[in-house]
């Protein structure tokens, strides 16, 4: 540099006053032009990174500029990209859908980042799910694993890139048609393409020469709270790409193997039902036991907790028997003629997935917590003017204590015979009947024959044993009222008494020392 | 109530047969047993009451002992009566434990004793009044639980012949009397015979018995029991 500097000083020294004069302007011109042509990119250097915000499109026209650009070709209708095993993708984009998709307002750039205006990469993909796949990367760069698994659906799909499955985000949300997941419909291209045939008269042939219609009614889907999802997330091994051939050989193999789809996101209550009586009788081969899709339905899933007659009538149609006799009932009655929502039916007692064998002692000895969870509610039963003495008394009683100290040693394996009473032993289990309004002596006599199911000699004085879970008071159960009373007095007094006589005397004997 | 025998010193007498002895430990195992499988059935949801029925075999198990106690205490209690009876009657014993207006002042002169109204305690016979009151409370509360435990073991045949509300009028009865028995025996006899300055740390004549006379209260000078 030093030796360069002296150069210049020897040259500027041998000029003239006016040659020096021009060269000192010509550099002048020079060092104007160049600062003038660096102080964009100088500008922006001190700024940092540009910062693109992608969703308001603030780059305005330059984004306008770079898609007209690249839809000049990527609008042509048949334009492919080729993979080495014969497959292809098409690279077509239709501009209508990009521009009423959710990412409208991205630069094509935003999402395919190798490629810009001046650069077009010809990338390499040993196939169409590898092309997929990497293309589905690009999502997460704005779509953060945290957002996407605060969508309850995600997360089965993250368990399958946990095992190593390829997961496509294009597969459900599609690509350049995109719509907003809230409000929107994300499994539009999918579904598109799987009901060009489902919605159409389809069948399927079962080895038994039976078969079902594989039409899917979308009226029925639209309303289903799985509208959001693909079809795929369901029938899972089905795609765009693959439609495995499946035999079963007979509809109810199908039936039972669809309940296997709702696991995939339901499998808290898939488990629960795995632990319940209906479960057991499909391990022993009773192949009418319900499945998932029985009770939900398919297409047309829906909650059944919400519709509670719903729920009951899907419980009828195979306990037909209980059914009626739970019509007849108190609660039935309620529901069933002026819907009311407060009765019990059928899942608030025996549960929706894990219902238990009502009669193992595991499901009889509990039964008074069950009635209890309504029974001891002051402000529902205070609707109805019942007392919630009736979960106290019982469990004060003979029966509920013994019950209680009994229940503590079934882990050992103890089961008395016959079991303790419990509330449906002596209201009945389906056909509770309302005692409101019934004749005492009718009441009296149907009571006795309750009684004499575990008491076989009882005779017509035992029922007034049992006071009928009113509390003894002078107007019901006076003897035992008047009882309890002179040993509220006399056990203070006598207690009293005895405390007072021994105090006085070691006070004595304290004071003779 | 048979009678007492003075022995040769004037410091002691027999105050209990051999008989009496053995009652009186049949009862303390009885009643020690009763109240170990009957009060936890009361107090059913303390912690302490599910401890000991489960670990005496559960519930079922405990009411079975809870009826083998009853029974042998029906017994005793029924053997009891039965021989008092014939040696009151028969066999000239003296019934000494009969309660008579003497016990009642002999209460209040030991009220006023303690209050420092009065000069001396006392002066009882074979048994005091606070023993007297013991026996008779356990004999009638004992006939009490009696019979109202065998109406609550056997309901059905109590409701053939009472009516059907004696059932629980005998719960009531059964489970209170119980905690009478119960507070007198732990309160008022086990002072009596434990903790009592007197007798402490035991006395001992229920089990030897034999009774010394000592203290300014004692039964010396009065022995109108004697023979």
């Amino acid at each position: 540099m030093g030796k360069w500097l002296q150069a210049m000083e020897t040259i500027v020294n041998s000029m003239s006053g006016t040659m020096r004069a021009s060269v000192c302007i010509v550099c002048a011109a020079l060092l104007l032009c160049f600062a003038l042509y660096c102080q964009p990119s100088l500008a922006a250097a001190e700024q940092g990174p540009r910062k693109v915000d992608k969703l308001s499109g603030a780059e305005g026209n330059a984004d306008e500029d770079e898609r007209n650009q690249c839809l000049k070709c990527h609008r042509e209708k048949g334009s492919i990209k080729k993979f080495p095993d014969g497959d292809f993708i098409s690279t077509y984009v239709d501009p209508r859908a990009f521009a009423s998709s959710v990412h409208r307002s991205l630069r094509c750039t935003a999402c395919h980042n190798e490629f810009s205006l001046q650069h077009h990469p010809d990338r390499f993909f040993r196939n169409k799910l590898q092309y997929r796949i990497m293309e589905s990367h690009v999502c997460r760069d704005c779509h953060k694993e945290r957002d996407i698994r605060s969508v309850a659906v995600h997360e089965s799909l993250f368990r399958k890139e946990s095992a190593g499955e390829a997961v496509v985000c294009t597969n459900c949300h599609s690509a350049h048609a995109v719509t907003p997941v809230v409000g929107g419909n994300a499994s539009t291209g999918e579904e598109k393409y799987c009901l060009r045939c489902h919605s159409r008269e389809t069948k399927m042939d079962f080895n038994d020469q039976e078969s079902i219609s594989l039409r899917v009614d979308t009226g029925e889907l639209q309303n289903s709270p799985h509208k959001n999802m693909g079809c795929s997330d369901c029938h899972f091994g089905f795609s765009q790409e693959n439609h495995p051939q499946r035999r079963f050989r007979y509809e109810r193999e199908y039936r039972i193997s669809s309940a296997g789809m709702c696991r995939k996101c339901h499998f808290d209550k898939y488990s629960e039902v795995s632990e319940s009586i209906h479960y057991d009788m499909l391990s022993t081969g009773r192949l009418d036991a319900p499945t998932c899709i029985d009770c939900h339905g398919g297409h047309d899933a829906s909650s059944l907790s919400v519709n509670r007659l719903l729920s009951v009538m899907k419980c009828r149609k195979c306990h037909g028997e209980v059914y009626d006799a739970y019509a007849k009932s108190v609660h039935g009655n309620a529901l069933l003629n002026v819907n009311n929502k407060d009765v019990p039916i059928c899942i608030d007692c025996h549960s929706a997935h894990s219902i238990k064998n009502p009669t193992l002692s595991a499901f009889h000895d509990y039964i008074p917590e069950m009635c209890g969870k309504c029974h001891s509610n002051p402000t529902l039963m205070g609707k109805y003017g019942l007392s919630t003495d009736v979960v106290t008394t019982y469990l004060s009683d003979f029966h509920g204590v013994t019950l209680g100290l009994q229940r503590k040693e079934a882990h050992q394996g103890y089961r008395p015979e016959p079991p303790m009473a419990v509330c449906t032993d002596c209201h009945g289990t389906h056909d509770i009947a309302s005692v409101s309004g019934t004749d005492l002596h009718v009441l009296k006599a149907k009571l006795l024959k309750r009684c004499q199911k575990c008491h076989t000699n009882a005779t017509s004085n035992f029922p007034d044993a049992w006071l009928s879970h009113y509390k003894p008071s002078l107007r019901v159960a006076p003897l035992v009222f008047i009882t309890e009373q002179f040993y509220k007095i006399i056990m203070p007094l006598m207690v009293l008494g005895l405390l007072f006589q021994v105090l006085l005397q070691i006070w004595r004997y304290l004071v003779n020392r | 109530m048979e009678s007492g025998k003075l022995l040769d010193s004037e410091e002691s007498f027999r105050k209990f047969s051999v008989y009496r002895i053995v009652e009186h430990l049949g009862l303390i195992a009885c009643i020690t047993v009763l109240a170990m499988t009957g009060l936890p059935q009361k107090f059913y949801s303390f912690g302490i009451s599910q401890f000991i029925i489960t670990s005496l075999g559960g519930i079922d198990n405990v009411r079975s002992v809870h009826h083998i106690a009853a029974v042998i205490f029906t017994v005793l209690t029924l053997q009891h009566i039965f021989a008092a009876f014939i040696g009151v009657a028969f066999l000239q014993w003296e019934p000494s434990m009969l309660i008579a207006v003497k016990d009642i002042q002999d209460a209040l002169q030991n009220v006023k004793y303690c209050l420092g109204m009065a000069g001396r305690p006392a002066m009882y016979g074979r048994y005091n009044y606070k023993e007297k009151f013991v026996y008779w409370f356990i004999l009638l509360g004992g006939i009490q639980m009696i019979v109202t435990g065998f109406i609550l073991w056997f309901p059905i045949t109590a409701a053939k012949y009472f009516p059907g509300q004696f059932i629980p009028v005998s719960k009531v009865i059964h489970t209170n009397d119980a905690m009478l028995i119960f507070f007198l025996t732990a309160i008022w006899h086990i002072y009596d015979s434990i903790f009592n300055p007197e007798v402490f740390p035991l006395d001992k004549s229920i089990f030897t018995g034999i009774k010394k006379l000592t203290g300014p209260d004692t039964r010396k000078g009065d022995k109108k029991w004697k023979g």
